[in-house]
């Protein structure tokens, strides 16, 4: 009995952990430097501080570079201080 | 190993591999945590505390729902946390904040607001499962116990 418990806990611990470094692989993309589209590629800052994303938007907010493409990373609307009115702004713009 | 047994070592394990894949993946991207909770609507003047006090939880409750002894605890505070996650994504749904944070990447982190929604009420569902079966459990041992005491 106790044999089956410690296989599934052992189980649940090893495909979690390895789960987790298996999709780290493909998940990086807020690691990298953020750019946003701008007519060109102009980076985008600190997520959070410098820019929000805001959503629910099906638009791109924010890419990061792969090689020398551009690949879409956040979705929503790339946000500053020069947001529309009602528009939130990001955390650091208010104080 | 009884069938109340078998669902309650596999509510359980589901729950060990919700908490340990989720904090494992916060610590392995560690910046992209910080970016993530600063994104969020809350003060990112709790953003130092929160980035270590979830996913240290998260193991916490991962480790006390392994062993027998911890596990009503760790029913308990998954159920808690689980609980505190489901509000705080409902909340985000009925358009309490300034805006609706994005979610980035990763596996979890691709769902949809009402998908995490329904998500995380699962595992809310799972806990309180969970709990109702522990105490089954444990009163069926104390009861056996007490009798072979008489």
């Amino acid at each position: 009995m106790k044999k089956i418990k410690w296989t599934l806990m052992t189980l649940a611990v090893g495909l979690s952990i390895g789960g987790a470094f298996a999709t780290r692989l493909h998940q990086d993309c807020l690691g990298a430097t953020q750019y946003y589209f701008n007519g060109g590629y102009v980076l985008a800052g600190r997520m959070g501080i410098d820019y929000i994303c805001n959503t629910p938007s099906s638009n791109i907010c924010t890419y990061y570079k792969v090689g020398s493409t551009y690949t879409p990373c956040c979705w929503g609307n790339y946000c500053t201080s020069n947001c529309k009115a009602g528009n939130p702004v990001p955390k650091k713009a208010k104080n | 190993m009884n069938k109340r047994q078998v669902v309650l070592e596999s509510i359980s394990a589901l729950l060990i591999m919700l908490f340990l894949y989720a904090s494992v993946s916060k610590f392995l991207d560690f910046q992209r945590f910080i970016g993530e909770m600063n994104n969020q609507p809350f003060p990112n003047s709790w953003t130092p505390f929160l980035v270590w006090t979830v996913p240290s939880l998260e193991i916490a409750i991962s480790l006390a729902l392994i062993f027998e002894r911890t596990r009503m605890v760790g029913l308990i505070a998954s159920l808690v946390l689980m609980t505190l996650f489901t509000i705080y994504t409902a909340v985000i749904l009925l358009h309490f904040f300034d805006y609706v944070p994005c979610s980035c990447g990763g596996v979890i982190r691709k769902l949809s607001w009402p998908q995490h929604l329904v998500f995380n009420l699962f595992f809310v569902a799972l806990s309180v499962l969970g709990i109702i079966l522990q105490r089954k459990s444990s009163f069926k041992s104390i009861i056996i116990t007490k009798n072979s005491f008489v």
